[in-house]
């Protein structure tokens, strides 16, 4: 083999002289030539000078002699595995512990009514929340509540599914329900220092939360919006619309659709359906202990109790300075249908007239954004009483917030309320009341991100 | 009882038909990938090309720490095979509710489509003690680390890998992508003369190893010194080198390091902490010593504080994007160093800067 490979160079080297005769060259032909050999005399030198320096890699192809040198094999890329970076350690050992936070409450309160009982300054609650992935399919919230003079209590504890099939989401434990924006806030996370009327009248000093399981499905649709349908069934806790009796299953739907108004406005719909079962209301056995001939009279208890509510919220945050401007406009509306019995009087022999009763209430807030650390904020509620249909209340309340950093606010609060003749019963008769709030809000630790 | 059940019937015979329901159009399967922030989204583009979909969650003119976490983006999420985000901590503020809310475990962190493109990057200023009476710190280092560019070549090799692993057929398309990303950075950074006589991998090394000067003054080709064909953004920026300048946040720490300019002070007296006006005062004070060269902010936060120190001084302010789109002229990642430069130096040799506000 070795001795044909002489042969082959010259039949190559013959072969096209064999073939052609050259044409003899000109003078520009020559010139060409010329700066063609000056080009490659440079760049052999500082090939050389290359070599000398210790530059050119030890293995890779060879330089081509007339083609500018060729790039230089890349160094293999860094293994694109998380957490390969010098700061691995860190971030494996706060991996393993839970992200720890609490929030404290100190809220202010002085009222018009002089004798209430929620005037001075009171460590309202405070609350520890440890958030962590339980393994790569579950993940647990737990909230513990230390609310003023109260023993501590789970808040919230649920353990939510990361990878179910298609687009289904479990929820299990105690929760907040999804009933509208309001409903599943935590206190620091509030538009003011104290809850819409209308929330309070309708399911207690507390939100609506349940111990059960909550199904969230992200409904594939051709338009690609954002529409998450929940439905949760479980025990409620304590409130004024469903009873907390553990057979008395309470069920919920919630219809959530998000739209994009433009790159910076978004508004979200809400629409919710409940259904659970009430005893007694607070006011009837009130009335029965306080009239001298029912001693007899026994109020039905585990009766159907209904609330339906819808939820408007529009935000407007400039994508360029969404830190500094935004604002919100955010209504929901309630509406209880409650079967109950009503004590009636009319000739001086009390007895239990059962009736269905109908409620409605909501409130509407707006909130402006004027600088990085400054929000002001009004809200008008309205709301009647699920266990009784004469009484009504409203409310307006003026909201500063100052937040001096992520971390912290600081809420004062203005608010007048007032009400029928049938809604001051409930309050010692006061028709009317002017408070004042004022919160301050610290959180420490690593708090959970917050939904929009 | 029956009540309940009639209750939830609909809903028992609409799941199966909703989870079943495929409304995307029938068209070639490209790869989906989402990228938090627009750098990652340019360099990802600029690997792959046509082979993927790209959907880029934040803008550039946002501050990537304070993204709204939308649920419009959870949609986008669902459809994604990657998902490529800064880490280190600069999304935890919105992007752990999009994924949880996304609900694929492939996009959670530690899932195959979760990509932390700081693997691999050498991170700086990590506390080695957190108190947030510092402010706003990152836990795990300033997470601003594409603004040097040398750290796009191991982004952009986390970034072909993932591409690789999702797409074993598009392998080839991918790292050859890679490779004349890489080159074209090179030649971008320390210009194609000298890319062309040492080689991009030298020239790279050197600059991490903090000696790229020491091999430009030591080595000489064909009798004149390497450095004589410095070029790219470190030849023009060798006008800015050694000079002092203020900037906004402490996001310029990695560019500091690569172009040798000077990070003498904050207007945030601590990150995240809008200035008070004692400490506007101090940076007055520290302004008329007369060798800060300029200011550098940001698009997106307030101008307030720096117009009120550039009117009492006459240092300039220059508003320069961190992010790809930060600016009109900033189109992709290279454009964005591009107008970065050229606006520092435009500002250094008496040029007024080009409005970037």
């Amino acid at each position: 083999m070795r001795s044909s490979v002489p042969i082959l160079a010259v039949m190559l080297l013959l072969g096209p002289a064999l073939h052609a005769e050259p044409a003899p060259p000109t003078s520009e032909d020559v010139a060409a030539l010329r700066r063609e050999v000056e080009d490659l005399k440079r760049q052999i030198q500082a090939l050389r000078d290359q070599l000398r320096a210790g530059l050119l890699p030890e293995q890779g192809p060879a330089p081509a002699a007339v083609a500018p040198a060729p790039p230089v094999p890349e160094a293999p890329p860094s293994p694109a595995v998380p957490g390969a970076g010098g700061n691995a350690p860190a971030r494996a050992q706060s991996l393993l512990n839970p992200a720890m936070s609490a929030v404290l409450l100190a809220t202010g309160t002085t009222s018009l009514k002089r004798e209430s009982d929620s005037n001075g300054f009171d460590m309202s609650e405070a609350e520890i929340a440890l958030q962590s992935a339980v393994d790569p399919y579950t993940r647990v919230d737990l909230f513990l509540s230390f609310p003023s003079g109260g023993s501590p209590e789970v808040e919230e504890g649920f353990i939510t599914t990361l990878a179910l099939p298609g687009p289904l989401q479990l929820k299990g434990g105690r929760f907040k329900n999804a009933f509208g924006k309001w409903n599943g806030l935590h206190t620091h996370a509030f538009l003011s220092a104290d809850r819409p009327n209308a929330l309070v009248n309708f399911f207690g000093e507390e939100s609506l939360a349940t111990d059960g399981l909550s199904l969230s499905v992200l409904i594939p649709n051709p338009w690609d919006q954002y529409i998450d349908l929940f439905t949760e069934v479980g025990s409620a806790l304590e409130g004024t619309s469903f009873n907390n009796d553990r057979r008395n299953l309470t069920f919920l739907e919630h219809l959530a659709w998000f739209f994009n108004t433009g790159p910076n406005s978004t508004l979200e719909l809400g629409l919710t359906a409940a259904r659970g079962r009430a005893g007694a209301s607070e006011t009837l056995l009130g009335a029965i202990d306080d009239c001298g001939a029912c001693a007899g009279l026994v109020p039905r208890g585990e009766l159907q109790s209904d609330v339906s509510g819808v939820d408007l919220t529009y935000k407007w945050k400039p994508v360029r300075m969404n830190v500094y401007k935004s604002f919100l406009w955010q209504t929901e509306a309630l509406q209880s249908r409650r079967h109950l019995d009503v004590l009636m009087d009319p000739l001086g022999t009390p007895f239990l007239d059962p009736q269905v009763m109908n409620a409605s209430g909501g409130y509407s807030h707006v909130e402006w954004q004027f600088a990085k650390r400054w929000r002001v904020g009004s809200r008008y509620d309205w709301s009647g009483f699920p266990d009784d249909d004469r009484a009504r209340e409203r409310a307006i309340s003026a909201v500063v917030r100052f937040l001096p950093s992520e971390f912290q606010e600081i809420r004062l609060q203005y608010k007048r309320t007032s009400r029928n003749d049938e809604a001051a019963l409930r309050f010692d008769g006061e028709r009317d009341d002017s408070q004042i709030f004022f919160q301050w809000i610290p959180v420490i630790g690593a708090h959970g991100a917050h939904k929009y | 009882m029956k009540l309940r059940l009639r209750m939830l019937i609909p809903l028992i015979l609409t799941v199966p038909a909703l989870l079943t329901a495929d409304f995307s159009a029938a068209a070639e399967k490209r790869l989906n990938v989402v990228s938090t922030l627009p750098n990652f989204g340019s360099i990802a583009s600029a690997i792959a090309g046509d082979r993927i979909d790209l959907t880029v969650i934040a803008s550039g003119t946002q501050d990537a720490h304070f993204v709204d976490p939308k649920p419009s983006y959870i949609v986008k999420l669902r459809k994604a095979d990657l998902l490529l985000v800064n880490g280190l901590d600069l999304e935890i503020g919105w992007v752990p509710p999009l994924t949880q809310g996304a609900r694929t475990a492939r996009l959670m962190p530690g899932g195959a489509g979760y990509i932390d493109c700081s693997a691999g990057i050498r991170v700086v200023e990590i506390p080695l003690s957190l108190s947030r009476t510092e402010g706003d710190v990152h836990p795990y280092g300033n997470p601003h680390y594409l603004t040097d560019p040398l750290n796009a070549e191991v982004v952009a090799g986390t970034i072909a890998e993932a591409l690789k692993k999702a797409d074993p057929a598009g392998a080839q398309a991918y790292e050859d992508g890679r490779k004349a990303f890489v080159r074209r950075l090179h030649e971008a950074l320390f210009g194609k003369d000298l890319v062309d006589l040492a080689g991009g991998s030298k020239l790279s090394r050197e600059a991490q190893a903090g000696t790229l000067d020491a091999f430009l003054d030591g080595t000489s080709v064909g009798g004149s010194p390497l450095r004589a064909h410095l070029g790219g953004w470190l030849g023009k920026m060798q006008a800015a080198k050694g000079k002092a300048f203020v900037t906004y946040h402490k996001d310029y720490s990695y560019f500091a390091e690569r172009f040798g300019i000077r990070v003498v002070e904050f207007v945030e007296p601590k990150p995240g902490i809008s200035p008070s006006a004692k400490h506007l005062e101090e940076l007055l004070t520290r302004l008329k010593q007369g060798d800060v060269a300029a200011i550098l902010t940001r698009p997106y936060v307030e101008h307030r504080s720096t117009d009120y120190v550039a009117e009492r001084t006459s240092v300039k302010v220059l508003t320069l994007p961190i992010e790809v789109g930060g600016a009109p002229e900033a189109t992709d990642y290279f454009k964005l160093f591009d107008y970065t430069t050229d606006q520092i130096v435009r500002a250094l040799t008496g040029g007024s800067p080009a409005a970037g506000r």
